[in-house]
């Protein structure tokens, strides 16, 4: 039992952590975005292109890559302006998909052959560092008055309005937050993977993403954090089940998502008001959540009453 | 244009198959609000009991095989109606797409474990002999691939437009709550919805994997991802739209592969997916609860 053997684990669990966080401080403002594996390669391509053929040190190419997932993020979000809910989130589908075509069939950064020759720059510091910066930032970020606006934002659209709260412009910070956390993780993941290939980009990778942070909850930015962690290191927690582990990893997102509808850290975790120190913390529920579900929810509660007496 | 045509035949055969898949997604979204990522698994595993029951008793055919492919496609989507699927009605989109594709992992890896996670040769339930038909040479396979999949799909708009439980989908997918007011039971027409999209999979699960000869546990991602292009390229109001893309994207990507190159084939379906959202973001023939 030696710590080499995990290193590969831990650093790809801390940079899953970096960008679950990214993609949590993304959906502050209501919107998850389907394309977090493409911002992440937009940081990956972006520092592997700096480092070798501009021959830039690793610390810079990182901080580019950062500022171009912003901008990258900043566009998705200008663009996704006008749209609802569910269309948004086709919308960012599409475009990491687009950008994963992009950048099969952009000869410069590999084409189809990947990009190969990334020098190994990514040790366990580099990533625990940047852990430590997506905590922070999405620490104060979650704390503060641009937080605090982007979940109003998210409950009730009309409502932060009328309260003089640009939607555009939180949407636009938000995503441009949460996409430079994303490609400062895909940037030191491609130092440590040393090899990108546009598959990376893709639709599948993005829904990983995704389950983390459903699976662990949404309401604090710990359950990112632990949905991360949790989800990256399982698989191989259950390698004693050698063959089955993936039907367990299965079966355990099934049941997260049968059993704890809000993902499985959320402010109560009992679900009930509790009284911490003074503090009252009530089980959040969005406003805009609830009314999705009035209107998808088939039957009011005195017909399935009558329905069931029938 | 012999090449034109030729890609053209090719085409409607794989975009038929794509077409039946997308139903089946189809009417899970629309009647239950639950994007069913389990659904192409289903398809999947409507092919390995076809697989099962020929690779047991060879003499029977492949009407036997296709009967086959839909009791196990069915029993497994029933099943999962009940365990999974109607309990993530009304929640949020995306959290019913997560707990399906955990179910797709389950079904893939079991599967996998089964079967082996290589591709497994499909019996050759018909001969592989060419067809002329005009300028085109199509496959016997090929013939009946397209003929299946164009029945099912007939017998889907059949079903949604001139039977009374068909009426009631379609009033569930306008308003379940006023349809269930008018006394329809709306968790049986749910069932009888998975119950019936997973049936055609599965007989169309077969039909691919005789035309193809080759079966594999992760022969579901393809299709899952086509298939939810298709619905959302189309909207999901006309059920007949989502057939008429389904074909639509199959004869695109053909033209693609014989026009410009196999590597952007794939690619295809996003590019048509981006346009058509970006000037009709409820799809072509416009969706419901948008």
């Amino acid at each position: 039992m030696n710590f080499a053997a995990f290193e590969p684990i831990v650093i790809f669990t801390l940079l899953n952590v970096v960008m679950a966080l990214g993609l949590y401080i993304t959906a502050l403002s209501g919107q998850l975005s389907m394309a977090t594996a493409a911002i992440a390669g937009v940081g990956g391509y972006t520092s592997a292109v700096l480092t070798v053929k501009f021959a830039w040190p690793f610390l810079p190419a990182v901080v580019v890559a950062a500022l171009a997932g912003a901008l990258v993020g900043t566009c998705l979000a200008l663009i996704t302006l006008k749209m609802r809910d569910f269309i948004l989130k086709l919308t960012t589908l599409a475009f990491g998909e687009a950008l994963a075509v992009l950048a099969f069939n952009f000869d410069y950064i590999g084409g189809a052959n990947s990009f190969t020759g990334i020098g190994l720059k990514t040790t366990i510091w580099t990533a625990l560092l940047a852990t430590a910066i997506a905590l922070y930032v999405a620490w104060r970020f979650d704390a503060s008055r641009l937080g605090l606006a982007s979940r109003a934002v998210r409950d009730d659209p009309i409502a932060a309005s009328a309260m003089g709260i640009s939607i555009a412009f939180m949407r636009a910070i938000t995503f441009a937050v949460g996409g430079a956390l994303v490609a400062m993780g895909g940037a030191i993941q491609g130092h440590y993977m040393l090899v990108i290939s546009p598959h990376d980009l893709g639709f599948f990778v993005s829904l990983n993403f995704i389950i983390f942070l459903l699976f662990g909850g949404l309401q604090t930015l710990w359950g990112p954090v632990f949905g991360a962690v949790l989800l990256t290191a399982l698989p191989e927690m259950l390698r004693f089940t050698n063959e089955y582990r993936l039907i367990l990893y299965g079966l355990i997102i099934v049941l997260v998502v049968l059993l704890r509808p809000d993902g499985l850290l959320t402010r109560t975790p009992t679900g009930r008001a509790v009284r911490i120190l003074g503090y009252t913390l009530v089980p959040a529920r969005p406003v805009a959540s609830r009314a999705s579900e009035l209107k998808a929810r088939p039957l009011p509660a005195y017909l399935l009453r009558r329905q069931a007496a029938e | 244009m012999e090449l034109f045509l030729q890609q053209l035949a090719n085409g409607l055969v794989i975009g038929s198959t794509y077409s039946v898949v997308a139903i089946g997604f189809a009417l899970a979204f629309t009647v239950l609000r639950v994007i069913n990522f389990a659904h192409p698994d289903i398809f999947m595993v409507g092919m390995f009991a076809g697989l099962a029951v020929t690779a047991q008793w060879p003499a029977f055919g492949l009407l036997v095989a296709m009967v086959a492919g839909a009791a196990g496609a069915g029993a497994v989507g029933f099943v999962l109606e009940r365990t999974v699927i109607a309990p993530l009605r009304g929640r949020d989109v995306l959290m019913t797409l997560i707990g399906t594709l955990g179910v797709a992992i389950v079904l893939q890896n079991a599967m996998a474990l089964v079967v082996g996670p290589d591709p497994v040769a499909y019996p050759a339930l018909l001969p592989r002999r060419f067809i002329d038909i005009g300028p085109v040479a199509l496959t016997v396979r090929q013939v009946a691939n397209f003929a299946i999949c164009l029945l099912l799909l007939g017998l889907v708009s059949l079903y949604v437009r001139g039977t009374s439980y068909g009426r009631a989908t379609r009033a569930i997918a306008e308003r379940p709550d006023v349809a269930a007011a008018f006394g329809i039971h709306v968790a049986r027409i749910c069932q009888i919805t998975i119950l019936l999209a997973s049936m055609m999979a599965g007989v169309a699960a077969v039909s691919v994997g005789m035309l193809y000869g080759s079966a594999s546990a992760f022969v579901g991602l393809l299709y899952g991802l086509k298939a939810f292009i298709c619905m959302l390229v189309a909207g999901n109001r006309y059920f007949e739209g989502v057939m008429v893309v389904g074909l639509a994207i199959g004869i695109i990507e053909a033209l693609v592969t014989g026009y410009l190159s196999s590597s952007l084939r794939d690619a295809a379906a996003f590019f048509v997916l981006i346009g058509v959202l970006y000037f009709r973001p409820n799809g072509l023939f416009g969706s419901y609860n948008a």
